[in-house]
């Protein structure tokens, strides 16, 4: 598991003359648990599904451990997938789908699965179309990470189950993730669902990454700044705003520094997961609305 | 993925199981009654003609007559049935519910994810409508030879080996549907317009030329007319009777000069005053010949291989394009 878990350069895909993706350049390394956050729309889908084969791009170029992503049976093995709204047979019994998944997986690890079902509480007769949304969630889950892949990709797992159930799907990830070492990228629009098990984060809004990399390198590069009133130009050398606001004689960035930010003119305050992601989604909104900007 | 497939269309097979065990013993059960009514055919020495009728007036009239008609409208609505319920939803179904999304991360290409669908549904199709048309028509077998009438068109459809390659085409029709429309309703709804469609054209405009048609022109017969009919307005239609055992594709009276004999009526041979029997007189004395265009039913074979091929071939192309689709477009 030395290779790079997914590799995309320039990767856009486009639906006429609707831009789902563009110009994506990511390289995420092996071992990680990625969090993709965006808002709805963002591309977060379009994103997975060409990573997983479901899509092909219009433009650019993505590779995922290796291979071109649904490329034959090996390939296939490698990632599991678990689609947005854990898409079931509704007539199928739980037993019928660990059978499709063992029948059609030849890393298929049934323990694995039995063990799973039993722990949930999960009646392997019962019809999957009879289970709750978080039992069809955990027996999609099941399913992806009894295959046993080196990717586990996961679109907006926990979006529609009630908190009991998002706590318990996450719990179960992250149980399977530290036992089998595999990578996994899951998506949310909620940094809250990704705070506490992720170890890298994507943002990705308007169809566009706006940053991506371990959440310890983000954490220990941005800072918060106070201090009197000033221009954003003023802000130390190596220090860019991402977002900055101001009242009558005080300014606050968020700023991105490589560097520590030594200047006794400014408080520097840590930031948390969640004020770093809103910094470059409200970023992004700003850009797209320079008269609301003007109007402030 | 022969298992999932299989649960997947276990209902549906079972119930068409049924279906089809349900009609053999309808079949096998009144199967007696043309036996019966055919022993004074059976017993005939010469001149059978009489016989003949008598058994397929009275077969007709029997409840036999009932199951006949019954099993026509079967067979002809057993391949669109087959592309409607199960070749729509194949693909159709498992996108409009997400399921695709499970099925193709599971450790099979979707090539062959519709390769075992298409290669064991399709196996099945062929199988059940093979069944169905060999009982049918070892069922009617007396009475399509005693009827003479297994080449015309509505029998045709209905026996022997075409009916496979309609249920086959139907099948691989419905199933592109669903992949191209992606919902199963409308797909539904295409595929029944499409496969009424082309199996309508073929005795329509097309089956003929899948055979050299035989084209005689005899002189009229006057003993061996349907109707001849005069109108107030002079004009005069003169319908000889259809080849016997044959499909009749034109039949109709020329003149010597090759033109169709439409009249006008000689008042003076032909009218109301003249005595019964003038009219026919008159018209046999005119030299007419008969223009006929007929398929004897010498080729009743030729016809059914050369109409399940080109079934087959259009199911094959649909595969074809099925498969195309899966790969490049539907993503």
């Amino acid at each position: 598991m030395t290779e790079v878990v997914l590799q995309a350069d320039g990767l856009t895909k486009r639906y006429g003359r609707r831009v789902a993706l563009a110009d994506c350049t990511l390289d995420i390394p092996p071992g990680r648990v990625v969090g993709l956050v965006g808002p709805n729309g963002a591309g977060k889908t379009t994103l997975l599904q060409l990573a997983v084969g479901m899509l092909t791009p219009t433009a650019g170029r993505i590779t995922v451990l290796g291979g071109r992503p649904g490329d034959g049976p090996a390939q296939l093995a490698k990632v599991g997938f678990v689609a947005q709204d854990a898409p079931t047979y509704a007539n199928l019994s739980v037993k019928d789908h660990l059978r499709f998944g063992a029948r059609t997986n030849p890393s298929w690890d049934q323990a694995l699965a039995d063990a799973r079902i039993a722990e949930l509480g999960l009646d392997p007769s019962q019809k999957a179309g009879r289970l709750s949304g978080g039992q069809r969630a955990q027996l999609a889950l099941t399913m992806a990470v009894a295959k046993r892949p080196e990717l586990l990709i996961l679109d907006e797992p926990v979006a529609s189950l009630d908190p009991i159930a998002r706590r318990e799907f996450m719990r179960g990830l992250m149980a399977h993730t530290a036992e089998h070492r595999s990578s996994v990228i899951l998506s949310s629009h909620l940094v809250s669902d990704l705070e506490r098990v992720c170890d890298y984060v994507i943002v990705l809004t308007d169809s566009r990454v706006r940053v991506a990399g371990d959440i310890d390198e983000l954490m220990g590069s941005h800072y918060r700044l106070t201090g009197a009133r000033r221009d954003a130009a003023d802000l130390p050398a190596g220090a860019e705003a991402i977002e900055h606001s101001h009242t009558e004689r005080q300014s606050t960035f968020i700023v991105r520094s490589l560097v520590p930010v030594e200047d006794p003119s400014l408080t520097v305050e840590q930031l948390t997961l969640e004020d770093l992601v809103l910094a470059y989604l409200s970023r992004s909104v700003a850009a797209h609305r320079p008269e609301l900007e003007t109007a402030r | 993925m022969i298992w999932f497939t299989w649960r997947q269309f276990r209902t549906p097979a079972v119930v068409t199981a049924g279906a089809l065990a349900m009609l053999a013993v309808g079949l096998l059960v009144s199967r007696g009654t043309i036996t019966d009514l055919y022993a004074s055919v059976a017993a005939c020495q010469s001149d059978c003609g009489n016989a003949v009728e008598a058994f397929l007036t009275r077969f007709y009239n029997s409840a036999g007559g009932t199951v006949y008609y019954t099993t026509l409208a079967i067979m002809y609505a057993a391949p669109p049935l087959i592309g409607i319920f199960w070749g729509a939803p194949l693909v159709a179904r498992e996108i409009e519910a997400g399921t695709h999304r499970l099925a193709w991360n599971q450790s099979i290409t979707r090539t062959r994810w519709l390769a075992t669908k298409l290669g064991l549904i399709g196996a099945a199709t062929a199988a059940a409508t093979g069944l169905l048309s060999w009982a049918v028509t070892a069922w009617a077998s007396r009475v399509d030879s005693a009827a003479a009438d297994r080449i015309t068109p509505l029998v045709f459809g209905a026996r022997g080996i075409v009916p496979i390659a309609y249920a086959l085409f139907a099948f691989t029709l419905g199933v592109t549907a669903g992949m191209l429309v992606r919902r199963t309703v409308p797909a539904m709804a295409g595929t029944l317009a499409v496969y009424t469609a082309a199996v309508a054209a073929m005795p329509l405009w097309l089956r003929t030329h899948l055979a050299p048609a035989t084209h005689e022109t005899p002189a009229l017969d006057m003993g061996n007319l349907d109707a001849l009919m005069i109108d107030r307005s002079g004009a005069v239609a003169v319908e000889p009777n259809d080849v016997t055992n044959a499909w009749t594709i034109t039949n109709q009276p020329i003149t010597p000069t090759g033109q169709v004999f439409t009249g006008p009526v000689d008042p003076t041979r032909c009218g109301p005053d003249l005595p019964s029997g003038s009219c026919t007189e008159w018209v046999g004395s005119l030299g007419l010949r008969q223009n006929v265009v007929y398929h004897p039913d010498s080729q009743y074979w030729t016809l059914q291989l050369a109409e399940t091929a080109v079934f087959l071939g259009l199911a094959a192309a649909l595969a074809i394009v099925s498969f195309w689709w899966l790969r490049r477009r539907l993503s």
